[in-house]
């Protein structure tokens, strides 16, 4: 059984005044295992929200279905197991950070008591709120709100966690410290699901990703995956490279790249270890020998650009 | 359920305004304490006579306050369901394993719950005031209680409409304000005035359609007032006015009002999904 499970969900949108349609989601199906960090990528407009909203049924497709364990997400008992933090959340400002946790994990089905209370104490100590904790939350900063909203969000321990920017106003260090609590969870075979636009923060964290863009699902798969560049090498020398030498290279890769202290080139293992061999006759020596890889960034704008154009 | 009824009695309590009626609430009760003197009338009052005496003081008071104190209850409690449906707020609920309904229903009981407590605390407390100064227990006075915080709820329902299909607290309280001192006084009295000026017989059709449709909380205080003086209260046809009784002003309407309520909550929700939880899509 997959956790989440959608089958071509299909989301139209009237825009109010134009009364012109908006395709937000088209013929997207796509699945999401236990124990995985899944994160959901594209620009502004992408239907990243709207899907999110749709798995938690606070909005419904206009066709296709989607499933939470199983179970059709219009059912709001499919919501039992699952953790939800919103992007621009609105806690009641008249509650206290430990009042905000009591109020929710009642409203997940917790019980209120010591077993409640320990859990509360347990999330504020993790989030390093506990000394904030009877203080009203309009006094919170931010962060503080953030970190706040991600406690709410594990309180109940859910089996699922959707997470709309959950580093969103938190400083470096706090990242850190979200990126540590959430492969914490993910290696307790907890599942998350990731809304973010810091891709560096998704590459780190998320174990496979899809790529939204105008509704359209255009990528999909593991980060490793989509990111290694498997034929492209690059060669650091310790001395200048010479033009006899550069002409000696150039002879076994026409197309390597050559700059003053690095070779690079982009046709397999075969040729590099002919450049090396140049090299190391003319009695160059190697500083290093890399394998390149695309950052998730240089991946997202490559499939963005070129799905744009098409 | 109970989570959100309490969660709706944090949001009441920190309210300015609820202070601001308690307090004017406990002044009401102290110029109860020392104004109200039963001995004063050649000495000793008869027990006939202090029955007399706490009835007009009883109704008298209700006839004056019955429709302020709806109104300022809605006026304190309109603004619940708006800023329940505020984006950042609703996504969150609708996201917890609860029915949509059930959110609402629990929002509505929390503030009807909440009104009630206050009339106990204000009518209540002037019961007791009048009965331990007057020796007369009368208990009829305290099922007001009751009455007022049904009159609040079948206003509240249309509170609750507003507040779904606008999001506007102010267009709520726009509406009730118009409801409670204009359009149901009048419809109250169109036998008796407009009908006497209006012959068109689709107007007069159209003035005893609204009659029907629209909550009356003028005639739950004149329920609660034949009550203390113990008229005869039937359950169609109260004997303050002949066309309305007990079950046709309450719980007829009100359950009524709140189906209707549910049903829109569920409509918009389908129907216009935009317009409440799509404030923006990305």
């Amino acid at each position: 059984m997959h956790v989440i499970e959608t089958q071509n969900l299909y989301k139209e949108y009237t825009q109010k005044f134009s009364k012109q349609k908006v395709n937000a989601l088209n013929d997207f199906t796509f699945n999401v295992e236990q124990g995985e960090i899944f994160g959901l990528l594209g620009p502004n407009g992408a239907g990243k929200t709207t899907l999110i909203k749709i798995l938690l049924a606070i909005t419904f497709p206009t066709n296709g279905s989607a499933k939470l364990f199983g179970t059709d997400v219009r059912n709001y008992k499919a919501k039992t197991k699952v953790g939800y933090l919103p992007e621009n959340h609105k806690f009641p400002s008249y509650l206290t950070g430990e009042q905000v946790l009591s109020y929710y994990g009642q409203l997940s089905g917790m019980k209120a008591g010591a077993d409640m209370t320990k859990r509360i104490d347990e999330m504020l100590g993790l989030m390093n709120l506990t000394q904030w904790r009877k203080t009203k939350i309009k006094k919170y900063s931010k962060g503080m709100m953030q970190k706040l909203g991600l406690a709410q969000s594990m309180l109940s321990d859910p089996d699922l966690i959707f997470l709309d920017e959950p580093t969103d106003g938190v400083d470096p260090i706090g990242r850190k410290e979200i990126r540590d609590i959430l492969a914490q969870i993910k290696s307790r075979g907890k599942t998350i699901f990731l809304n973010s636009h810091l891709l560096s923060e998704v590459e780190m964290i998320c174990d496979r990703v899809a790529i939204l863009n105008k509704g359209d699902l255009i990528k999909e798969g593991n980060v490793d995956d989509l990111t290694k560049a498997e034929n492209i090498f690059a060669v650091h020398t310790v001395e200048p490279i010479s033009m006899e030498i550069k002409q000696k290279v150039l002879a076994v890769d026409a197309n390597a790249g050559i700059g003053e202290k690095e070779i690079n080139t982009e046709t397999g293992t075969a040729s590099l270890n002919k450049i090396i061999d140049v090299l190391r006759n003319c009695n160059i020596n190697i500083l290093s020998v890399n394998q390149k890889t695309n950052t998730l960034e240089e991946l997202f704008i490559n499939v963005i650009k070129k799905d744009n154009t098409n | 359920m109970l989570t959100i009824i309490q969660n709706t009695f944090r949001e009441a309590l920190a309210k300015k305004i609820f202070i601001g009626y308690y307090i004017f609430y406990a002044i009401v009760i102290l110029i109860m304490i020392f104004l109200v003197n039963m001995d004063s009338v050649e000495g000793v009052m008869s027990l006939a006579d202090s029955k007399m005496l706490v009835q007009q003081v009883e109704t008298g008071f209700l006839t004056i306050s019955w429709n302020l104190i709806i109104f300022f209850s809605l006026i304190s409690t309109a603004s619940f369901i708006p800023s329940m449906l505020e984006k950042g707020t609703i996504d969150l609920l609708i996201s917890k394993p609860i029915s949509r309904p059930m959110i609402l229903f629990s929002k509505f009981l929390g503030a009807v719950l909440f009104v009630f407590l206050s009339m106990v605390f204000l009518l209540g407390s002037m019961w007791l005031i009048l009965s331990l100064k007057s020796g007369y227990w009368d208990p009829m006075f305290l099922l007001s209680i009751l009455w007022i915080t049904l009159a609040f709820a079948t206003m509240y329902s249309i509170v609750v409409i507003i507040g779904l299909t606008t999001q506007s607290t102010v267009v709520a309280i726009l509406v009730n304000f118009f409801l409670i001192f204009v359009l149901c006084p009048l419809l109250s009295t169109r036998e008796g005035v407009v009908f006497t000026l209006v012959s068109n017989e689709t107007v007069k059709f159209i003035f005893d359609f609204l009659y029907y449709l629209l909550p009356k909380p003028g005639e739950f205080r004149d329920i609660a007032t034949s009550m203390i003086n113990g008229d005869q209260i039937n359950m169609w046809k109260s004997t303050a006015n002949a066309e309305t009784g007990l079950f046709t002003v309450s719980c007829f309407r009100q359950l009524a009002l709140f189906c209707l309520c549910l049903l829109l909550w569920r409509i918009l929700y389908f129907t216009f999904p935009k317009k409440i939880t799509n404030n923006n899509y990305q």
